[in-house]
């Protein structure tokens, strides 16, 4: 390994880097294992977590016999798409499949235009009743919605709002999911609108163009993972809502998915556990996918504008 | 995703602001619209509990074209509402002034409703609707209200026992009960021969006051009564007393249901379907739900009371159809008068509910049932005490032994009283 | 700073022009636009809420000091009765019980989704990739969960005949669980309320969490490990500090969540068995004012709840009303 003629010291340093090397490869191995474990409560972890899941999409597998079954079975022994196939010929499930995207479409696109505009005055400029405007949003969010729903029907009765019309049914509902996404909206993104550099704006505006102009054309790229977060929260709220929709879609052709399921359970008789685990299933997938496309983008988003804010 | 240049992006965002903008002109044309007249001023529209979707849609749409064609430009639109929450939906549209045309309710939400004046007056019209002189007494009474009238009677349920033929079988039973002394004993040979975990002779859940009330006006108890204007609570005197001891006692003999479960969680026919259930006290309909295996070995009977010979009082629930005010009355009636007549009530009592006239009952368990009812009191409060759940509190102490049954009734007692007589 | 890392990898370069002027002189040409401007912008924000909510808001007030019951509301009129609501509701022991209950529950949950939902987040960071993006999209599963779909689930996974969960806990012989009714008490009924709504509310703030973590400069934790911090340390002398406004927000917005939370409590426990002895603040004002058709003292309990609500977000509010960060 070493000749005599080295000198001490040249062993010494070798010795030592042989050493460090020896606790690099320990501090690898240690750092291997501890890995192997983390990932182990990792999947213990999701295990738990997504156990609710799986067992309704593994209930909604099993025929009417295993569901009723005394013992219950993890996998179903004989998986069927039968309550799938029931639940998707129900009465009104394409039009829920329809009347739910096209709410939660226009619900997320207006909202978070407007939204922008807004966060983009709280961000970036001073004036008198700022912050009034600031504590009215924050106390919409505080605001018990059970409280609001029949004086809600009422105001959008008598704006014609409340009719079998689906564009007006529609239009009802989506007003009124604007109303209470917005606060959390215009917020999340002046979060995000503050987490622009400073350097950034002043240079957009060295082209002489005004404030406004300077943020459309340079830093609305900037502040697009934040649209994608804050849309994602909309989405997904939009999608879940029950109790408005209920409400003020009186004619079935104008349900939402959620509601549409409500009516599994709302017979006085028996409630089809099979057919409603199947549509569960059925109402969650579009969500998820929504999610998984744009999830990679959340996770910049999210920080951006809450670290800020 | 690729990297990006601020121009693509830029491009990309564009794009988004005109497609938003897009939606935005199209959600201000709609609402522009909006403004300009209402719908059809010739629909009729209807509230039916989603029941009738589920089980008879050929008689409401028979009877829909029916009145579409004896009243020519007008076009029936039924709505189909569910049960936990048609009242606040009935509510809102109370308060917008646009409530349905006709709405079926529940009998025991009649009262409050009537008190408010939320319905029109019916007694005029009754002479037209069929059978209206032999309506069901507990279904009639339930839609009047300070000598009105303000609901028909659509359908009523009753209340039977249904039963595994072969376990009553093999556990050596030849005679159905025809005293609770019997179905008591029944219960106990059951038990003897059926020891799995478990399983119950016969399932009640513990605080199904439904099955509970009925022993108690089984022994001639009630609820509550009036006496100068003024309610009184009644289930501590000692008819009602005795009626909440039987209960215990069966229950303990015959039940392995939780005693604080409602009967609805789960359904008495879930457990049957999974075959831990000999009977069970219910609507006559639980009959759809136990499961293939046993669809042919299940019978039903009528509970016994503790008469030998005699049947226990059921609860009398059932619907009623009313016309809200600001309704177009007479083809409300007129649609009513078509979905109630004889034709249709036969055709409801083909799909296994009581029809709502006495002329009408057969000889089926549950028609025979149906003869014999009680019904809550009606007072315009009657609603808070079973939301406030006095008569579940009271049934699952009583059946945890957490207070005596005297001491657990007269507190639910004076409870009823109270809610009762709040302005 | 001559370049700066945008979202996606975007490279953008900047020109830094570092004498203009912080702001413009105020009489530069339209001023009156600029002035405008912010007024212009919140403008829309401002009509819809004001023409959806307007109405509402207004009624929420008024009804608090009217008896408005079934009757008032067909008439549309309701008759004037001064701060009644608000002493029947204050004198009302109910109330009181309710509120001291709601309070308790909204610690418990909200700490225990703050907690669980962070130790999730750094967890995440000491998971391999691949156990990183399975779990993630677990969480993302359970996030899109309607609640009606989450309280059917839950319901069918503990119920009393078969429920899976009686059924494992017995088989793991963590006791006797076999017809085991979870809904027996006051106790165990919020439990499984508690139980419902931390897992529901775990993926967003995990989420969250992770996104932050991943803003903390690895340098910094390097650093205080190189001096000998454990990791306990690290997180609360390098980690915290930097996430603290993620808290903040997150546990504000819990706060404002679960004080009020409606859906799941009503529908859990079930319709048929909510009652003054479990109630929650959301499911209080939801039957003793609405289901009971007692408008003007439902009024009466929202503006209350609005009130203390805001009481235990105080600081939050604060925070976000400070004029500070305009740049």
């Amino acid at each position: 390994m070493t000749t005599a003629t080295e000198t001490t010291s040249a062993a010494a340093t070798a010795a030592a880097q042989n050493g460090r090397r020896a606790a690099l490869v320990r501090r690898e191995r240690r750092r291997r294992i501890s890995r192997a474990a983390w990932n182990l409560v990792g999947l213990a972890v999701f295990a738990v977590m997504v156990f609710p899941v799986f067992w309704m999409a593994s209930t909604a597998l099993k025929p009417d016999s295993e569901i009723n079954s005394f013992t219950p079975t993890w996998f179903s022994t004989s998986p069927t798409l039968d309550h799938f196939r029931d639940a998707i010929n129900r009465p009104y499930f394409w039009d829920a499949v329809k009347n739910s995207l096209i709410i939660v479409g226009v619900t997320v696109v207006l909202s978070i235009v407007l939204a922008f505009l807004a966060a983009v005055a709280l961000a970036k400029y001073r004036f008198t009743g700022r912050s009034l405007f600031v504590v009215a949003m924050i106390g919409i969010l505080m605001l018990p919605q059970v409280g609001l729903v029949i004086p809600l029907y009422v105001v959008l009765a008598k704006y014609h709002l409340t009719s079998d019309d689906p564009k007006r049914a529609l239009t009802a509902v989506i007003i009124t999911y604007m109303t209470f996404l917005l606060p959390f909206a215009v917020w999340t993104l002046r979060g995000f609108l503050l987490g622009i550099p400073k350097e950034l704006e002043e240079a957009a505006m060295v082209d002489g163009s005004s404030r406004l102009g300077a943020f459309v054309r340079i830093l609305l790229p900037l502040v697009a993972p934040g649209l994608v977060a804050t849309s994602v929260f909309v989405v997904i709220t939009a999608w879940n809502e029950y109790i408005f929709a209920n409400v003020l879609l009186t004619n079935q052709s104008n349900h939402t998915l959620t509601v549409w399921l409500s009516y599994f359970t709302g017979s006085s008789r028996n409630t089809d556990w099979g057919g409603l685990m199947a549509a569960s299933t059925l109402t969650a997938i579009p969500v998820v996918i929504f999610f998984l496309l744009v999830q990679r983008r959340i996770a910049f988003g999210l920080t951006a504008g809450a670290v800020k804010g | 995703m690729g990297v990006q240049t601020p121009w693509e992006m830029r491009m990309r965002v564009r794009h988004f602001a005109a497609a938003a903008l897009g939606a935005a002109l199209a959600v201000a044309a709609v609402g522009a619209t909006g403004a300009s007249g209402g719908s059809a001023a010739n629909t009729l529209t209807v509230w039916l509990q989603n029941d009738a979707q589920n089980g008879w849609p050929d008689l409401v749409a028979s009877v829909n074209s029916q009145f579409e064609k004896s009243h020519p430009g007008w076009n029936v639109d039924v709505q189909y509402q569910t049960w936990p929450t048609h009242l606040q939906k009935f509510d809102a549209t109370l308060a917008g002034g646009n409530a349905a045309d006709v709405v079926e309710m529940g009998n025991s939400e009649m009262t409050k409703y009537m008190a408010a004046g939320a319905f029109q007056d019916l007694t005029a019209n009754k002479s037209d609707f069929d059978n209206s002189n032999n309506w069901l007494a507990g279904l009639a009474a339930s839609a009047r209200y300070a000598g009105k009238l303000y609901g028909v009677p659509y359908i009523a349920g009753s209340r039977v026992v249904t039963y595994r033929t072969d376990l009553f079988k093999s556990a050596g039973i030849s005679k159905l009960p025809t005293s609770l002394a019997a179905y008591t004993a029944a219960a106990k040979k059951l038990a003897a021969k059926n020891n799995s975990e478990g399983f119950s002779p016969v399932y009640i859940a513990g605080t199904d006051w439904y099955v509970a009330m009925a022993f108690v006006y089984d022994y001639g108890g009630k609820i509550a009564i009036t006496r100068k204007g003024k309610w009184i609570g009644t289930l501590d005197k000692p008819a009602a007393l005795a009626g909440l001891a039987a209960f215990k006692k069966f229950f303990d003999v015959a039940s392995r249901a939780s005693k604080t479960t409602i009967e609805t969680r789960p359904w008495p026919y879930e457990p049957y379907a999974q075959g831990k259930v000999a009977s069970m006290i219910g609507s006559s309909w639980f009959s759809c739900c136990v499961g293939d295996k046993y669809k042919s070995v299940t019978k039903q009977f009528v509970m016994p009371s503790h008469t030998n010979g005699q049947p226990m009082p059921g609860f009398a629930g059932g619907s009623e159809l009313a016309v809200p005010i600001g309704a177009d009355k007479a083809a409300a009636v007129d649609w009513i008068a078509a979905f109630t007549s004889t034709e249709s009530e036969k055709v409801l009592q083909a799909k296994g509910n009581v029809p709502n006239a006495t002329n009408l009952l057969g000889n089926s368990v549950n028609e025979r049932a149906a003869r014999k009812t009680w019904f809550v009191p009606t007072a315009k409060n009657w609603v808070n005490v079973e939301n406030g759940n006095i008569l579940r509190t009271m049934l699952a102490r009583i059946l945890t032994g957490k207070m005596t049954i005297k001491d657990a009734a007269a507190t639910a007692s004076d409870n009823i009283a109270f809610t009762l007589n709040q302005p | 700073m001559p370049s700066s890392q945008v979202p996606d990898g975007t490279e953008v370069v900047v020109e830094v022009t570092p004498s203009w002027p912080r702001r413009r002189s105020p009489l530069t040409r339209g001023r009156a636009l600029q002035g405008a401007l912010p007024y212009l912008l919140i403008l829309p924000v401002l009509v819809v809420i004001g023409a959806v909510l307007g109405y509402p808001l207004y009624k929420l007030v008024t009804l608090s000091f009217q008896r408005y019951g079934l009757f008032e509301l067909i008439q549309r009129q309701g008759e004037w009765i001064g701060l009644d609501n608000f002493s029947s509701v204050l004198h009302d022991g109910v109330f009181w019980h309710t509120l001291e209950r709601t309070i308790v529950f909204t610690i418990v949950n909200v700490g225990l989704t703050m907690v669980l939902g962070t130790l999730i987040a750094l967890l995440l960071v000491r998971v391999s990739t691949w156990v990183r993006v399975l779990l993630t999209s677990g969480l993302v599963l359970v996030w899109s969960m309607p609640v009606v779909v989450a309280v059917q689930i839950w319901f069918w996974m503990s119920n009393f005949q078969n429920g899976i969960l009686n059924h494992v806990l017995t088989q793991l012989h963590v006791g006797d669980f076999f017809q085991h009714d979870w809904y027996a008490t006051t106790f165990s009924k919020l439990a499984m309320v508690t139980l419902l709504i931390v897992w529901g509310a775990i993926p967003f703030v995990t989420i969250t969490v992770y996104a932050g973590l991943a803003q903390v400069p690895r340098e910094l934790v390097d650093a205080a490990e190189i001096d000998g911090a454990g990791p306990l340390r690290v997180f609360r002398d390098v980690t915290f500090p930097i996430l603290k406004p993620i808290f903040l927000i997150l546990t504000s917005l819990s706060i404002i969540w679960d004080f009020g939370v409606f859906a799941q409590p009503y529908l859990l426990i079930s319709p048929s068995n909510v009652d003054a002895s479990n109630y929650l603040m959301g499911v209080y004002v939801y039957i003793e004012g609405y289901a009971q058709t007692n408008f003007g003292r439902g009024a009466a309990i929202s503006l209350l709840m609005v009130v203390m609500v805001a009481a235990m977000s105080v600081f939050y509010v604060r925070r976000m009303v400070r004029m500070k960060d305009v740049q």
